[in-house]
This record gives C-alpha cells, structure tokens and sequence, in this order.
C-alpha cells in the first residue's frame, strides 16, 4: 500500500469535493436549516465543509447527510457509463472518455458522508428505529458500513468505490439493456 | 458572570438561570406563569434558556438583548453573521460550474452513442454465444468490431463465434484485425479458447486441403476421401467438409466401379443441396449407369442434369469453364458407353495436357 497525501489526492480529486459539498448546502437549503459556514475546497483537511444547523427532524438529517452520497454515487454511474465502454470493453483510445472516467472516478471517490454526519445520524437512528421509521431502519446498516468505509480510507476504500461504482454500475447498465 | 433582570419580578439573575419569552426575558418561576398567560391570550407560549438567546448562535459572541441581533427561526445572530446567515446562496461559480456539469455530462453520453451502440452488440453477442446461437451472434459482435478492432473481448467473442459456427474467414479477420492477432495475455482462458479453436479448424482445412490435391490424382481417391473424413470430423463446425467428404466418397465409388453407390451419393447431395456441382456429379453417375446398362432413359436423366448444372451455373464465367470441359467427357461416355478417367480422357484426347481428373 503506498501513501499519496490526502490534499494530493483532494487536488486531483477536485471535482468530487466540491459535487459533495454542494450537495450538503443543496439539501440544507431544501430542508431550510440554515448554514453557518461553507468550504468548497481548500489545500487542508477535510477539504471541504459545510457547517448547518443541527435539527431534531431526521428527515433532514438523513438527506443532508447522505444526499452528497447518493448524488456523488450517481453521477460517478452516469460519467463512468458514457466512458466505461471505450476505456473498459473496447479498448478504444479516445482522450475525451479517459477525461469523463477520471471526473466520474473523481465524484465516486468523494461520495462517502464524512463521520461527523454519520455521527449526527447514528445519534438519532437507532431510537426512531425502535419506533419504526423506516428511513432510521435503513439508515442504519447503510450507516453502518459507511462508517466501516471511512476507516478503511486508510487503504484506498473511497478510490475502491469509486471504481466499483464506475465499473460495476455501467455494467450492470448495459446488461440490462442487452436483454 | 452576566446578570439580567426578570421583566415580571423586577429582580436581577444570572444569565444562564434565566429564559425567554417572545422577546422578553423571565426568572425561572416567572416564566411559567408567563406562559400560561401567553398561552390564555393566544400568543407563543414556549420559553427557552436565555443564555441560548443570547450567543451568537454562529460565532459564539455574546449578544445579549442588542437590538442590533438578528432572529433568524429559533436562532439569533450577530450583526456581523446575521446578513450573512440570510444571504447565503450558491455562489455564481458554483451555478456555473454545476451547469458546465450538466453540460459536461450530456457531451459524455452524446459522445458515448457509438460506443453505446458497439457495447450493446458485443453484449448482446456474449449473450447469444453463452447460449450457443453462433452463427446469430456473429454480425453483432463484427459490428462491435467495426467501431473497435482492438477490443481483446470483442475480438475473441467473434473470433469464438466465428470458428464454432464454421466461419474461418471470419475469425481470421476479427483476429488480424486486432494487431495481427497478437493479444498481450496470452495466458488469459479465452484467449486460449479461441487459440485452440483455430488450431483446431486450421488443421481440418490444411488436411482438407492435401485431400482436395489428392483426390485430383488417379488412385488417390482412397486416400483423399480418408483425409477429407479427417477433416470434417476434426472440424464439425463446417458442414461444407463433411458434404465434401461425401462427395469424394463418389470419386472411392467411381474407382471401385460400384456405380450404383456413386448415383445414391450424386442422388442424396444433389437432393441436399442442389447446385451446378452436384447436378453435374449426377450427370456423370447417370451416365456410368447408362454406359454398364444401356438403358436410355439413364442416358436422358444425364443429359437432362447437365442442362441443368449449365442452368445454375447462372453464366458464371468460371463455372462455365468446368462444366464444358466435363460436358465433353460426359458425352464421351454417352455416346461410347466407355467409361474413363479425366487422367485417361486427357492422354487420349487432348495430348494429356492436365494431370487431374
């Protein structure tokens, strides 16, 4: 395992930090919790942040939290699909889709929520599990193996999504659609 | 510490012990009977510690009861952090950004069409060739070639499909397409697959070959006919080999003089596949069986076959060619009930100028 430092990586990585950012500000805006401070990116860590008001409705929590992995997750599916097959399965050397995987490897990598929003999340789910909530039922596993991945940021977990997302997703695509 | 005056008992009180009310600030036993009088007049009756009122709720700086505080929901701000709480919005870089991405993205998938279009060909290819449907496999994955000739998958998918449904040309072109055939894991099973696939179909042509020479000398028919069963055993995939090997099963028959096997043969492929070969193959049988019997409506049958071959010759100037040189031959053998080899024909009547058959 070799060790690149993390603003290294960050800079290289750009795009991703600041997609992951704005989604935080995104679903704060949308729940209407207000925003005390924001960081698109800097040379630091993290490289970047958004400070929000804390709120008791876990709906809010549960988006503002996990809105930047979904929406980061997703448009890693969507830019490593239009590159996927040229670089991947075709072996075609075409720079244009190199550029696409690299910004769709860059998004994926920066999807994981960081462990203070898990941490505002864990706080809440469990208790409206018991009750039944279902979006606390599953945030909770989801929670679960997030936190697992942030630790294993060590070892390359993020980028390791990033290409399973960037791999896996196009491919499951495209076999849907050949049937 | 701070201190503050309760607005009902006129008393002064540590911050932290005291809590607010739509604006106004209350000791701890005063407080509830504000509330129940709020609540008796409609007005907001819940309280919170003053000393949450009093902070900054952003930077922590304390603000007290200043008029200049701003309330922003529940919480209340500084002067300072007040306009910028209200006014935080997307910067312009990020709208712009967040639209080049979109931009971007629709570039990414208009630019990825005609690799869409060859990845859903080779997958749909893949599909057909798990299933074992060559033959049908094989024009999706040449048209995911078309537009990638290096991809090592797609090649060797063709290649694959190629070879199994008895297509080499084929295979050879998807395979010297893709540098010359040369691929950088030669270890990889697939490429193994389609390595010993080629060998495999090679060889059968390479012997099909030899037998394709031999069956071209006099007294070699035995021997051609054996190799050509060789090769369409060794390569099944392509019928051609096996109708080939029946075929030269005719030549064994003519040699051994059991005329009878040589017309069920003619019979059979000319009913199988009937085209200028095979109807000028059941010319020459008919006309063995009219030279040894003399019955003439063998003699007419022969004749009526070679129209026949001349008419599906369709004016192939080629195939023309053969069937005059073997029309000549074949009247030779109607009309002197003789029966000969080309070899023999040859020597006698054009100098023995060709050496085959």
């Amino acid at each position: 395992m070799f060790f690149i430092p993390g603003p290294v990586i960050a800079a290289l990585t750009f795009p991703g930090v600041i997609i992951h950012e704005a989604g935080h500000l995104f679903f704060c805006r949308l729940f209407k919790l207000q925003v005390f401070g924001v960081c698109f990116f800097r040379f630091g860590n993290p490289a970047g942040y958004v400070i929000h008001q804390q709120t008791e409705d876990f709906k809010a929590q549960f988006f503002v939290s996990m809105g930047p992995f979904f929406a980061n997750t997703l448009l890693c599916v969507l830019f490593c699909t239009a590159a996927f097959l040229p670089v991947w399965e075709l072996k075609v050397f075409d720079p244009l889709a190199y550029f696409f995987y690299w910004l769709g490897l860059s998004i994926g990598m920066h999807a994981f929520p960081s462990t203070t929003d898990l941490s505002h999340l864990w706080a809440q789910a469990p208790g409206l599990a018991k009750k039944g909530n279902l979006l606390a039922i599953v945030s909770l596993p989801l929670a679960a193996v997030l936190v697992v991945l942030n630790y294993a940021r060590v070892i390359w977990a993020d980028l390791g999504y990033g290409i399973a997302v960037g791999v896996l997703g196009p491919i499951a695509i495209f076999r849907a659609l050949a049937r | 510490m701070s201190e503050a005056t309760c607005s009902q008992c006129g008393q002064t009180f540590p911050v932290r012990s005291l809590f607010d009310l739509n604006g106004s600030t209350y000791c701890g036993p005063c407080v509830q009977k504000a509330s129940r009088e709020a609540k008796e007049r409609g007005q907001p009756s819940a309280y919170m510690p003053l000393i949450n009122k009093s902070i900054c709720a952003r930077c922590n700086t304390y603000i007290g009861s200043s008029s200049d505080a701003v309330q922003i929901g529940s919480l209340r701000f500084c002067a300072t952090c007040g306009p910028l709480i209200k006014d935080w919005d997307y910067p312009q870089w990020l709208k712009l950004s967040l639209a080049a991405l979109l931009l971007l993205l629709v570039v990414a998938l208009a630019h990825g069409r005609k690799y869409f279009h060859a990845g859903r060909e080779m997958y749909v290819g893949e599909r057909l060739v798990t299933a074992g449907h060559y033959a049908d496999a094989l024009p999706h994955l040449q048209e995911t070639i078309r537009i990638a000739p290096a991809s090592d998958k797609a090649v060797l998918l063709a290649a694959k499909a190629a070879l199994l449904s008895g297509d080499v040309a084929s295979a050879a072109k998807a395979l010297q397409g893709h540098n010359g055939g040369y691929f950088e894991d030669a270890s990889k099973p697939e490429v193994r697959e389609v390595d010993s696939l080629w060998k495999r179909a090679s060889g059968a042509l390479e012997k099909a070959d030899q037998a394709t020479k031999l069956e071209a000398q006099d007294g070699k028919e035995i021997e051609a006919a054996r190799l050509m069963h060789e090769a369409a055993t060794m390569y099944p995939e392509l019928p051609a080999l096996a109708f080939a090997a029946e075929s030269f099963e005719e030549g064994v028959a003519f040699v051994r003089k059991d005329y009878d096997a040589f017309l069920a043969i003619a019979q059979k492929q000319w009913k199988e596949h009937a085209m200028a070969q095979t109807a000028a193959a059941l010319s020459s049988a008919l006309a063995c069986k009219f030279a040894i019997s003399g019955d003439g409506s063998y003699r007419q049958q022969s004749e009526a076959m070679l129209e026949k071959a001349r008419q599906l010759t369709q004016g192939n100037v080629d195939s023309l060619k053969v069937l005059d040189e073997f029309a000549e031959r074949n009247r030779f053998r109607l009309e002197s009930r003789q029966i000969i080899s080309k070899t023999e024909y040859d020597r006698r009547f054009r100098s023995g100028k060709t050496a085959s058959k």
